[in-house]
C-alpha cells in the first residue's frame, strides 16, 4: 500500500476536511488500541479511504467527539466513533504493512523494513486471527506477485493483477451482504489497486533503475539507459492505462448506494485521484511523503 | 418494495418539473449503456437505468395536473420513449451482429457469446485455439483483455485490429469509446474544478506585468518600480 488515495485538498470544504480527518484519526486510534502505539506509524491514506467508503454505505449518522492524542497532545481533534469497519480497516492496514515490510527486508535487506517487520509481527498475528480467509487470499496473490517479479514479467497488466486482486479482496467486506454492492465494490477495488500499482511503478522508475529492482514498466518498454527519454516515451500509454482504470473506478462508484459523505467521496473520486495521477506523471509524486505518515493537517 | 422516486433521482420532494427533468437527463448520461459497454458491471447499470426510468415516469404521471404540466409531460414521455427505442435499437443491433456472425466461423460466434456472458476463461481458451489471427482475432482478444481489466493490452489489441481492418465500423467504434471514456473522466474533473478556469494569482502577476509593459511602450508607467 502506498498512500496515493487522498482528497484534493483545495477543493474540499472545511467540514468535509474535518470529517476526513475524523476518519483518519479514528482509524489511527483503533490501530493504537488494538495493536500497540508503534503500529500507528503504519497507517496510510488508502486504508482510510477504504474505511470511509465502506462506512458511507450505511445511513447511520457520523458521530464522534473531540479528543486529545499522543501525536497531537496540544489540540483536541474530532475523532469518529469506531465500529466493525474501523476494526476491519485497522487489521487490513496491519496485515498489508507487515507483508510490505517483510518483502522489503527479504528483497533489499532494508534495515528500516527489517526492524518494522519484527516490530509488527505480534500485531500481524493478532490481525490474522481475526480475518484468516482474507489473509490466505492476500498471501496467495503475494506469492503470485513474487513469482512474476522473479520471472521478470514483461506485461504491465499482468504484473498489476495480483495487487489489484488484493485490493478487490479488501473492498469486499464480509458484512456487506448486498451482492450487487459487493460486485461493484470488488470492481472498484480491482481498478483502484491497478491504478496504485502502476502509478507506483512509474513513480519508482529512477529508483528502480539505480537499484536494479524489478519494474514492469522498465521491462515492457525495454529500458535503454536514458531515463528522461524513457519516461517521455512511456508517459502516453501509462497515462491511458491509469486514466482508464480511474474511469472504471468511477463507474463502479456510481453504482454504490452512498448514504453519506458524498461530497468528500466525490472529491476523492473525481479530483483527488486524477490530481495525484498528474502529479506523479509530472514527477512530483513524492512531495507529500512525510505528510502521509503524520496524517492530514500538518 | 418500490423505492422512493425522488430518492432515485436524487432530488427533493416536490421538485419542479424542470428539476426532475434535469436530474433525469444527468442520470441517463451517467448510467447510459454506452458508458458501461465492455464492463463487467453493465447489468448493474442496466438495472439502475430501469429504476431511473420508472421513477421518472411515476413522477411525471403525478405531475400531470396543471395544463402546462400535462403538455410537457406528453413531450417528456415521448423523450423517455426515445431512450427506450434507442435501447431496443441497440438490442436489435446486437441481434444483427449475431446474425452476421453465423456467416463467420462458428468459433468467433461462440467467443462473443462467452464474452457477453462474462465467461472470460472459456473465451480465452477458444481464442488460443484459433490459428488464423486476423483483425477479428485481435479485436476479440482486445475485448477479453478489457473485460479482465487489462486495459493496456486491450487497447493495443484493438488498435491493431483497427490498423489491420480500418474500414470496420465496430472496431473503430470500440477504439473511440476507449479514448472517450478516459477523456470523459478527465473532463469531469476540469468541469468540477472551476479554479482552473478562473484567473489565479500567477495569472494576475503576469497580467499586471503585461499591462505595465504595454504602458511603458506607450510612454507611461503603471507600476513605478519596474
Amino acid at each position: 500500500m502506498f498512500g496515493y488515495v487522498e482528497p484534493d485538498k483545495p477543493e474540499l470544504k472545511m467540514r468535509e476536511f474535518e470529517v476526513f480527518r475524523g476518519y483518519y484519526c479514528s482509524l489511527c486510534k483503533t490501530i493504537g488500541r488494538n495493536y500497540g502505539q508503534l503500529a500507528r506509524l503504519s497507517l496510510n491514506y488508502d486504508l482510510t479511504f477504504l474505511y470511509l467508503l465502506l462506512d458511507s454505505l450505511n445511513s447511520e449518522l457520523v458521530k464522534g467527539k473531540s479528543e486529545r492524542c499522543l501525536v497531537h497532545p496540544l489540540k483536541k481533534r474530532f475523532v469518529i466513533f469506531s465500529n466493525i469497519i474501523t476494526e476491519y480497516a485497522a487489521a487490513m492496514n496491519i496485515i498489508l504493512t507487515y507483508y510490505n515490510l517483510k518483502d522489503k527486508w527479504q528483497d533489499e535487506k532494508n534495515i528500516a523494513g527489517g526492524t518494522g517487520y519484527i516490530a509488527l509481527k505480534l500485531a500481524y498475528k493478532k490481525a490474522r486471527k481475526k480475518y484468516p480467509e482474507k489473509c490466505e487470499a492476500i498471501e496467495k496473490y503475494l506469492a503470485e506477485l513474487n513469482a512474476l517479479e522473479k520471472s521478470g514479467c514483461e506485461i504491465i497488466d499482468e504484473a498489476a493483477e495480483p495487487f489489484a486482486s488484493i485490493m478487490r479482496e479488501l473492498f469486499q467486506f464480509e458484512h456487506i451482504e448486498d451482492d450487487v454492492q459487493n460486485k461493484a465494490l470488488g470492481w472498484m477495488g480491482y481498478n483502484l489497486g491497478r491504478w496504485i500499482y502502476i502509478l507506483d511503478a512509474y513513480d519508482d522508475i529512477e529508483k528502480d533503475v539505480k537499484e536494479h529492482n524489478f519494474n514492469p514498466i522498465l521491462r515492457q518498454y525495454q529500458y535503454n539507459n536514458d531515463i528522461t527519454a524513457f519516461k517521455e516515451k512511456v508517459k502516453e500509454p501509462v497515462n491511458f492505462s491509469l486514466t482508464y482504470s480511474l474511469s472504471e473506478v468511477e463507474k463502479a462508484y456510481s453504482l454504490l448506494n452512498i448514504e453519506k459523505n458524498k461530497g468528500l467521496l466525490d472529491n476523492i473520486i473525481y479530483s483527488g485521484l486524477i490530481v495525484k495521477t498528474d502529479k506523479v506523471l509530472q514527477g512530483r509524486g513524492r512531495e507529500n511523503e512525510e505528510k502521509s505518515i503524520q496524517g492530514p493537517g500538518h | 418494495m418500490k423505492k422512493n422516486p425522488y430518492k432515485v433521482l436524487g432530488i427533493k420532494e416536490g421538485a419542479s418539473y424542470d428539476e426532475i427533468k434535469r436530474a433525469y437527463r444527468e442520470l441517463v448520461k451517467k448510467y447510459h449503456p454506452d458508458r458501461y459497454r465492455d464492463n463487467p458491471l453493465s447489468d448493474l447499470a442496466e438495472e439502475k437505468m430501469r429504476e431511473i426510468n420508472e421513477a421518472y415516469e411515476t413522477l411525471m404521471k403525478n405531475a400531470g395536473g396543471a395544463y402546462q404540466y400535462q403538455e410537457s409531460y406528453d413531450q417528456s414521455y415521448e423523450n423517455s420513449g426515445s431512450y427506450k427505442s434507442s435501447y431496443s435499437q441497440q438490442s436489435q443491433n446486437q441481434n444483427q451482429y449475431q446474425y452476421q456472425y453465423q456467416d463467420e466461423s462458428d468459433l468467433e460466434y461462440r467467443i462473443r457469446n462467452y464474452i457477453n456472458m462474462g465467461n472470460l476463461n472459456e473465451a480465452q481458451k477458444l481464442l488460443d485455439k484459433m490459428r488464423n489471427k486476423g483483425a477479428s482475432w485481435y479485436y476479440l482478444q482486445g475485448l477479453v483483455f478489457l473485460r479482465r481489466g487489462w486495459y493496456d493490452r486491450g487497447f493495443t489489441n484493438i488498435q491493431k485490429a483497427v490498423n489491420m481492418d480500418p474500414s470496420n465500423f465496430e472496431y473503430r467504434n470500440t477504439l473511440n469509446n476507449l479514448h472517450q471514456q478516459s477523456a470523459g473522466y478527465r473532463q469531469n474533473y476540469y468541469y468540477r474544478n472551476t479554479y482552473y478556469r478562473d484567473p489565479d494569482m500567477c495569472n494576475l502577476c503576469i497580467n499586471l506585468w503585461c499591462a505595465d509593459s504595454l504602458c511603458e511602450c506607450l510612454g507611461g508607467d503603471l507600476i513605478g518600480c519596474c
